[in-house]
């Protein structure tokens, strides 16, 4: 055998060897490529013809063309239920995030016991969601909870009506949501160990106050966190539902001011069976959740700050 | 007054539905076809069919049911009477709780072609899961076996009734609902406790006399007209006592503005005047759990009373001195009225085990001995008219008031597929005008509205 056939018979083989590998790997990942294309992929895209059909499950869908998303503009609990997830959004979130700093800031002061305090405000968010809802319409229970009854003893006679009362519904659970701001604390507790002590220290001999520390040091080290926190916190309050249904019993009331986005749709879906409507809703709230997060990751642009590449 | 009789079951403008379930076949061979192109055998375990003999060679009959908590162990021993009776049957119950927000795993089982072959459905749900397709009709079962319209309480056969065939049979009886006082508060208020109210005028003022408040929190209260087990359960149940009702059969329409349902919700509106329902609602049957319901505690002095009711206050409140009663209603309304809800027993599109099936609901739905155990066993009515249970029950305290109830029971919910959408519309209704929100007059017209369109378009298909 010449050299020049040796070296072409090593070549190929070479490949072949590489595309076995190819394969091989191929195979490996199967289960997972599989099951992405058939329980992920398959339904999102079903899913979408579905809601373009009238679809009731058992029977076969009919192509309906546009006629879901235009019942859905007419259908004003739909225009309810977004407001009523959007004030959610818009209170929950920001000062989710705020609570959440505050709280890793307070441990991140170096006090004696960091261990037993992160632990204590990290636990609420290991309580499971039904759980830490049942707890709260306790607490919040207008005759004999907790928190009447400690307003009580600060002089308000007749406390607020929390879950009860329509212009209370909503505060009510944004409450309750702050109680599960560990998550993020955890996040933003990492985020603050790393902010370099040395800036920290050059800043205070230029003569800064903790304030201005706050502003010019700490804040843009752990804007990557708070981006994040963010992003994550909207996906969470468009998506959100299980309090909301355990408090209400999945009526969505008082009048009909618990009726969150998913509240509904589910009630669309599973209770009265109008599927095609319901996947129609599922993707409006797609298109939202992806208008806020690019809105967000696009006005954040220039104000994150990630480390490295200045 | 004679209260209007209930409506024929025949619905002259509401066919048969097609017998043919080719979209079920379609969809079924599409799944399974993909599920075993793409997930071959590794599967098998999930997707297959069952089998259909149990390892000593009686038939298996796949059975799912409704009873966790303490009613599991009791209808256990049901279905253990069942397998003495039949022993060339094994039964393999499963529990599965299917509710309105539950039923996803049901509906899936049918639509894989997988389903169990009995299944219990709400009442109100039976015309609604046959007309989405997920039942069996039962006509050529009931027929060949004889059993009659008559044979049950008129209301708990009509709830089965749907499209000139029956879907289901009755299995437990509600009759909702006695009307409960409280006598030791009664007494206390210097009223007569053996003197219920009878009409709306007396329960209003008795309402009045029996509610007390204490540096502005509420200590006790009257009645609460709109929890009776959800506004949309206080809204059918005074709608019929005073004399409305809530659909047409006849003409396929929602009637939620009958004038004597407007003059309930006008009624129940006026009531909540007088109360803040932020407040109230704090005290009404709140969070399911029975130690807390306001009435056994003491804290509401009237309430419609479910059967159920009889065994929690024996366990959690066993001083509590009490009464069962007719629900009051205003001269020109419906005396004695009450509505009849329960769990229904099925078969499911697509069930294999169908002979047996109808055997085992047969057995404890229009059976002596059958019907007699799941009395006994389980302390719930059957819907069999005629069944040894109620002659066992007669001479126990309260529960033969309620069997009282149950035989003068003339109503059902609507028969009609969007049913449950027709609850949550009279909820909405039912809060809007508590809260303020809206006349009752606006709030019904628009449940009315939405509800008509959304039956349209159910039936449209």
């Amino acid at each position: 055998m010449s050299a020049r056939e040796l070296q072409l018979s090593v070549g190929s083989g070479a490949a072949r060897r590489a595309r076995e590998r190819v394969w091989t790997g191929l195979a490996f990942a199967a289960p997972a490529i599989v099951g992405l294309l058939w329980f992920t992929a398959f339904p999102v895209i079903s899913s979408l013809y579905y809601s373009f059909c009238n679809y009731r499950v058992l029977k076969p869908p009919v192509f309906i063309g546009g006629g879901n998303y235009r019942r859905l503009f007419e259908d004003p609990l739909f225009f309810t239920s977004l407001w009523n997830t959007a004030y959610y959004a818009a209170f929950a979130v920001p000062l989710g995030i705020v609570l959440a700093l505050a709280l890793a800031m307070l441990l991140n002061t170096g006090v004696r016991g960091l261990a037993i305090y992160r632990t204590c405000f990290y636990v609420p968010s290991v309580v499971p969601i039904v759980a830490s809802a049942v707890l709260w319409i306790w607490l919040l229970s207008p005759q004999e909870g907790a928190v009447n009854d400690l307003l009580r003893m600060v002089g308000v006679k007749e406390g607020p009506g929390w879950f009860q009362s329509p212009e209370w519904s909503k505060p009510a659970i944004i409450l309750w949501s702050l109680w599960n701001v560990g998550g993020g604390m955890v996040i933003f507790l990492a985020g603050l160990q790393d902010v370099p002590k040395e800036l920290h220290e050059a800043a205070a001999l230029d003569g800064a106050r903790p304030l201005a520390q706050f502003r010019n040091v700490t804040l843009p080290f752990i804007s990557p966190q708070i981006l994040f926190n963010l992003v994550m916190g909207l996906i969470g309050a468009f998506q959100f539902f299980t309090p909301a249904y355990v408090m209400t019993n999945g009526s969505g009331g008082p009048v009909d001011s618990t009726t969150f986005y998913s509240l509904y749709l589910f009630n669309v879906a599973f209770s009265d069976f109008k599927m095609g409507y319901a996947c129609a809703m599922a993707w409006v709230l797609l298109l939202v959740v992806l208008s806020a997060t690019t809105l967000v990751l696009r006005s954040s642009a220039r104000l994150v700050y990630y480390g490295g590449d200045a | 007054m004679t209260p209007e009789q209930p409506k024929s079951v025949s619905r002259p403008s509401l066919p048969a539905l097609p017998s043919g379930a080719s979209g079920v076949l379609s969809r079924r061979a599409l799944l399974g076809a993909g599920a075993g192109a793409l997930l071959g055998g590794s599967l098998s375990g999930c997707g297959g069919q069952s089998p259909t003999h149990s390892e000593d060679g009686r038939r298996l009959l796949n059975v799912w049911h409704a009873w966790g908590g303490v009613m599991g162990p009791r209808f256990e021993k049901v279905c253990q009477a069942f397998e003495k009776s039949h022993p060339e049957i094994k039964l393999r119950l499963v529990y599965t709780q299917n509710n309105l927000s539950t039923n996803q795993k049901f509906f899936t089982s049918v639509a894989a072609g997988t389903p169990p072959d009995v299944t219990f459905v709400d009442g109100p749900q039976v015309a609604s899961w046959a007309e989405w397709g997920a039942l069996e009709p039962l006509t050529q079962f009931t027929t060949s076996a004889g059993v009659k319209a008559e044979d049950f309480f008129p209301p708990t056969w009509r709830q089965n009734v749907y499209r000139e065939q029956v879907w289901a049979l009755t299995y437990s009886a509600d009759p909702n609902f006695g009307f409960a006082w409280n006598k030791e508060a009664f007494r206390k208020a210097g009223l007569n406790p053996d003197d219920p109210p009878q009409t709306i005028d007396e329960l209003t003022e008795t309402a009045g006399k029996l509610t007390q408040k204490q540096d502005g929190v509420l200590r006790q209260i009257g009645l609460i007209p709109w929890a009776q087990y959800g506004p949309a359960n206080s809204m059918f149940t005074w709608g019929w006592a005073f004399g409305g009702d809530f659909f047409d059969y006849a003409s396929n329409r929602i009637t939620a503005t009958h004038p004597r349902v407007l003059k309930a919700l006008e009624w129940i509106a006026e009531f909540a005047k007088d109360y803040d329902p932020a407040r109230v609602a704090s005290l009404q049957q709140g969070f399911g759990t029975a130690e807390q319901n306001p009435f056994y505690s003491g804290k509401l002095a009237m309430q419609c009373l479910h059967i159920g009711g009889i065994g929690d206050i024996e366990r959690y409140a066993p001083n509590l001195d009490y009464g069962v009663t007719y629900i009051p209603a205003p001269p020109e309304g419906e005396a004695r009225s009450s509505w009849v809800g329960g769990w229904c027993m099925s078969i499911p599109k697509g069930a294999r085990n169908v002979e047996d099936a109808w055997e085992y609901i047969r057995w404890l739905c229009h059976s002596e001995v059958g019907t007699q155990i799941v009395g006994s066993e389980c302390s719930i009515y059957p819907g069999m008219r005629h069944s040894p249970y109620f002659e066992q029950v007669k001479s126990r305290r309260f529960y033969r008031d309620y069997v009282k109830i149950l035989e003068d029971s003339r109503h059902q919910r609507p028969v009609m597929p969007v049913q449950a959408y027709y609850m949550r519309e009279l909820q909405r209704a039912v809060e809007a005008a508590v809260y303020g929100r809206s006349t009752p007059a606006e709030a019904l017209a628009i449940a009315e509205k939405n509800t008509q369109a959304e039956l349209e378009l159910a039936l449209a298909g």
